[in-house]
């Protein structure tokens, strides 16, 4: 138990519920951690608890400190979240919501610029929030809308600026709950190698939950495969998602089942 | 990107210029036709501590309209602030202290103070000021728990529908309370009302330092704002305080509003028409919006009270009545504009 | 003099009431049916119970609306709901002959349920002093007792006519029918109060508004009465009406204020159809005088 983010014994109940039984794994540096398994398994409610949004018994230590204890800010600093899919409804601009990613690196109660209060920046002394913004928005090729409202954008736009955001926060650990969802394939593609180029960053780690098992397989470089509230297999990709756990946990020859989606491209 | 427009002094000098304009008109129009040059002298010569140049003309620019002029303004810029604050952390243009029934709460506080008599005795008013702020905040408590109790995303028909059966349960309890304390209900129908007649400097005072604290503590919360206007979710997830955030704001328009309708009765709507209107000129970013929705509320309750006084003259208009007139046709408009959202 | 707490708690919402059936414009009223010879009467208007009274018939009354509060000896009769909230069944158990009301506080559905039950209606709406004395008539006639109405008729006249070969020489009043805490309620033309003003040869300062008006009180200020009447209800908490008058700001230099020229009419005189209107009147016009002869 010594990776950059630990879950020990994590369970969540809701009422006489058990969604997460027990679960436990670490999260290393530099690696991509996929969560994959049927609806229902529990992934979401997981990743949630380790978000520090849900609340759960167990521990989430991050670099040995259980994140519990910190305030939302420090947390902040640790762990972003690029949520599934979100709403606009005031007319925001895409570099105020980008912006809004500072929020925890700024002092407290009357939010002076550029102050410090608390643990070390991530980036030591001479951090500039602007800079950060700025490359966030750059990254993700937000350039020519940043002033523009959020309410004109369309879905991939709205979710390349929550993604700018999360950037610009510029946490240890990203957490997605299938950031792809709702997007066309190349705005999937396209924000697989935002993140994917993210990563490449020293001190960077990625957990997602994602059903394609495509996507899985190309970007993931690990994997949990979870049903019914337990983790069933953990490892390489072409190691956890072996026919038989994918059979006994999607109940189907997936292997099969791909195979045969791909003949029609040939 | 540089924070520019945040700081774009011109929008500023012109809020606090039309600020001031709006005062100066409000002072020299009124029921009575009193020249500029001469209410001009008269509220020279008391901001000097001179005595009146011409009685009359005093006891009406000075004694009568001034502390009246500044209850308006301060209250504006409470209730406006209030509603502004509110509209942010719900992420609804449609929460405001009237649509989500907690100003008829506030009364209802300040109908029970006056008919069983609680009373502080070193504080002349304090009773029903402290008891209609209470009462703010226990409404705001009931129905915010109601509304995630069934929607969690806190949509406007829920508001809508929740705000309107509060104020009717409100509205029936105030009615017991007026049938069994029969002798007082002419104070307690005033409640019901609104007026800003007979307010006082004392009554300015009480509003400013309210403003002061708790306007301050919205003031100082503009960020957090910004990202519940986002999304609640989303502002956890960037480190916003959720918890604290929510108890402080609710705490502070409770205390606004209660404060307010224990000054000026319940007046409807001025905290869903300023922001909205303000919305159009500074966009929807707290760290703009919340300051201009003070100079902005100050211009509209003032403007209101005038129409009040002036339309009709010598007759005068309960000022409730103008605000709900206003209030009315821009609460439609919000919905007509959220339902072709949705289409 | 006893007063009766219900009724005064509700003076507001019988101001607005009164204000809203005048802007209106009042319906005619008049006689509903022949005359008959009552014996039991309900009244629901307080001016008509007072002109039972007058005439003599207070013993026929068996009910009264809430607010029938004068003479003091109606007390002891049972109260029934009146206004919006009248209970016709309530009414009918009572088992009247005749049922006095006034067009502007009921509805003709509900006399119209009262007739259809064989109960005679009369409906009054006098708004001045020469209607009053119609009604008076009327009701004389319909309980059998002309004589007494025209008694009290000619004894009011006569007041009257004393009052007004003794006008005062000018000089203005202004009419509170409420308190400033609940924003200025007076009285203009087409009222009892602004007729008084009239007879005792005052001029009402809102004689330009109709009926019941809401003011500001920079309208007052400016004016400037020389007499301040106030017809405002004492709730038994806070300054007195005429120690709260006397208190505000901005009011200190109206001459009625300076000369603390402030009568106060608690009890209805000048605001009910009805034969104390003589004296209201006459104690307005003794008021004027004693303020006039220093």
């Amino acid at each position: 138990m010594s990776g950059m983010l630990d879950i020990s014994g994590v369970t969540v109940r809701y009422g006489d519920l058990v969604l997460v039984d027990d679960v436990r794994f670490s999260v290393e540096e530099g690696e991509w951690l996929m969560i994959c398994g049927p609806n229902g398994a529990g992934k979401s409610t997981l990743v949630s608890a380790i978000a520090q949004s849900a609340p759960y018994t167990g521990e989430v230590l991050f670099e040995g400190e259980p994140l519990r204890q910190m305030r939302p800010r420090q947390i902040a600093r640790r762990i972003g979240v690029l949520a599934q899919s979100n709403v606009a409804l005031y007319a925001f601009t895409v570099g105020e919501v980008v912006r809004l990613g500072r929020y925890a690196h700024r002092a407290g109660f009357f939010g002076g610029r550029g102050g410090r209060r608390g643990d070390p920046e991530p980036g030591g002394p001479g951090y500039d929030d602007e800079a950060v913004v700025r490359e966030a928005i750059e990254r993700t090729g937000l350039v020519p809308c940043e002033r523009q409202s959020i309410l004109t954008l369309s879905g991939g736009e709205l979710q390349r600026t929550f993604l700018a955001q999360v950037f610009a926060q510029d946490p240890r650990v990203l957490i997605l709950d299938e950031p792809t969802n709702h997007l066309d394939l190349p705005h999937q593609k396209q924000t697989f190698e935002l993140i994917s180029e993210w990563l490449r960053q020293p001190g960077k780690a990625v957990v997602s939950v994602t059903h394609d098992l495509n996507l899985v397989k190309a970007y993931g470089s690990r994997v949990l495969l979870m049903n019914r509230a337990h983790i069933v297999a953990g490892g390489a990709p072409d190691e956890a998602l072996s026919p038989e756990n994918l059979q006994s946990v999607y109940g189907m020859d997936v292997h099969a089942w791909m195979q045969k989606l791909l003949s029609h491209w040939s | 990107m540089v924070e520019r427009g945040r700081y774009r002094p011109v929008v500023w000098v012109l809020f606090v210029v039309a600020t001031l304009a709006a005062v100066v008109v409000c002072l020299s129009l009124g029921s009575v036709r009193v020249p500029l040059p001469d209410a001009a002298r008269e509220v020279g010569r008391f901001l000097t501590g001179r005595p009146a140049f011409d009685k009359t003309v005093w006891s009406i620019v000075v004694t009568v309209r001034f502390p009246r002029v500044l209850v308006a303004g301060l209250m504006g810029a409470s209730l406006s602030v209030s509603g502004c604050a509110m509209q942010g952390l719900l992420k609804n243009p449609l929460a405001d202290g009237t649509t989500l029934g907690i100003s008829s709460g506030a009364g209802l506080g300040a109908v029970i103070a006056i008919a069983f008599g609680i009373q502080i005795p070193a504080l002349p008013f304090a009773g029903t000021t402290i008891m209609a702020a209470a009462f703010s905040f226990l409404s705001l408590l009931v129905i915010l728990t109601l509304a995630y109790q069934i929607d969690r995303s806190l949509s406007s028909n829920t508001i809508i529908l929740l705000g309107i059966i509060f104020s009717m349960f409100i509205a029936s309890l105030s009615s017991i309370i007026i049938t069994f304390a029969g002798e007082k209900a002419g104070t307690i129908l005033f409640w019901t009302m609104g007026s800003l007649a007979s307010t006082t400097f004392a009554n300015a005072a009480l509003l400013f330092f309210s403003l002061l604290v708790f306007g301050g503590i919205l003031l100082s919360m503009r960020r957090e704002l910004n990202a519940f206007a986002i999304g609640e979710e989303n502002a956890l997830h960037v480190g916003v305080d959720v918890k604290r955030t929510k108890l402080l704001v609710l705490i502070s328009v409770s205390a606004l509003t209660g404060i307010c309708v224990s000054v000026g009765g319940t007046i409807g709507f001025v905290g869903l028409v300023t922001p909205h209107m303000v919305r159009y000129l500074v966009g929807p970013n707290h760290l703009r919006l919340m300051p201009a929705v003070l100079f902005g509320g100050a211009i509209f309750l003032m403007l209101s009270d005038l129409a009040a006084r002036t339309l009709f003259s010598p007759r005068e208009l309960p000022i409730g009545v103008v605000t709900s007139l206003i209030g009315a046709v821009i609460f439609v408009n919000i919905i007509v504009a959220a339902m072709r959202k949705v289409k | 003099m006893i007063r009766n707490n219900n009724k005064r708690a509700a003076a507001l919402a019988v101001v607005l009431l009164l204000a809203m059936a005048l802007l209106a414009g009042c319906g005619s009223g008049g006689i509903s049916s022949g005359k008959a010879e009552g014996t039991t009467v309900v009244a629901l208007t307080a001016s008509s119970a007072e002109i039972l009274y007058a005439l003599g018939g207070g013993d026929m009354l068996v009910g009264r609306g809430e607010y029938c509060d004068w003479p003091p000896e109606i007390a002891e009769v049972p109260t029934v709901s009146s206004g919006d909230e009248t209970n016709v069944e309530q009414i009918i158990a009572l088992k009247p002959d005749l049922v006095l009301m006034a067009t502007m506080a009921q509805s003709p559905e509900q006399a119209a349920q009262l007739e259809e039950a064989g109960i005679e209606v009369y409906t009054s709406d006098a708004s001045t002093i020469e209607e009053t004395y119609v009604t008076i008539e009327e009701i004389g006639a319909l309980i059998g007792k002309e004589a007494e109405a025209a008694d009290v008729i000619a004894s009011m006249q006569e007041t009257f006519e004393t009052v007004a070969a003794d006008k005062v020489d000018g000089g203005t009043i202004y009419f509170e029918v409420s308190p400033l805490e609940y924003g200025l309620w007076t009285v203009g033309e087409g009222t009892f109060m602004d007729e008084a003003a009239g007879l005792v040869g005052l001029t009402n300062i809102f004689a330009d508004l109709e009926g019941y008006a809401e003011v500001s009180e920079e309208q007052v200020i400016e004016r400037n009465p020389d007499y301040i009447l106030t017809i405002t209800m004492y709730y038994g908490e806070g300054a007195k009406p005429v120690d709260e008058l006397l208190a505000r700001s901005g009011w200190e230099n109206v001459t009625a204020i300076q000369n603390g020229a402030i009568l106060e009419l608690p009890n209805n005189e000048l605001s009910r159809p009805g034969p104390r209107l003589a004296e209201g009147v006459q104690a307005l016009s003794d008021f004027v005088h004693g303020i006039e002869n220093g």
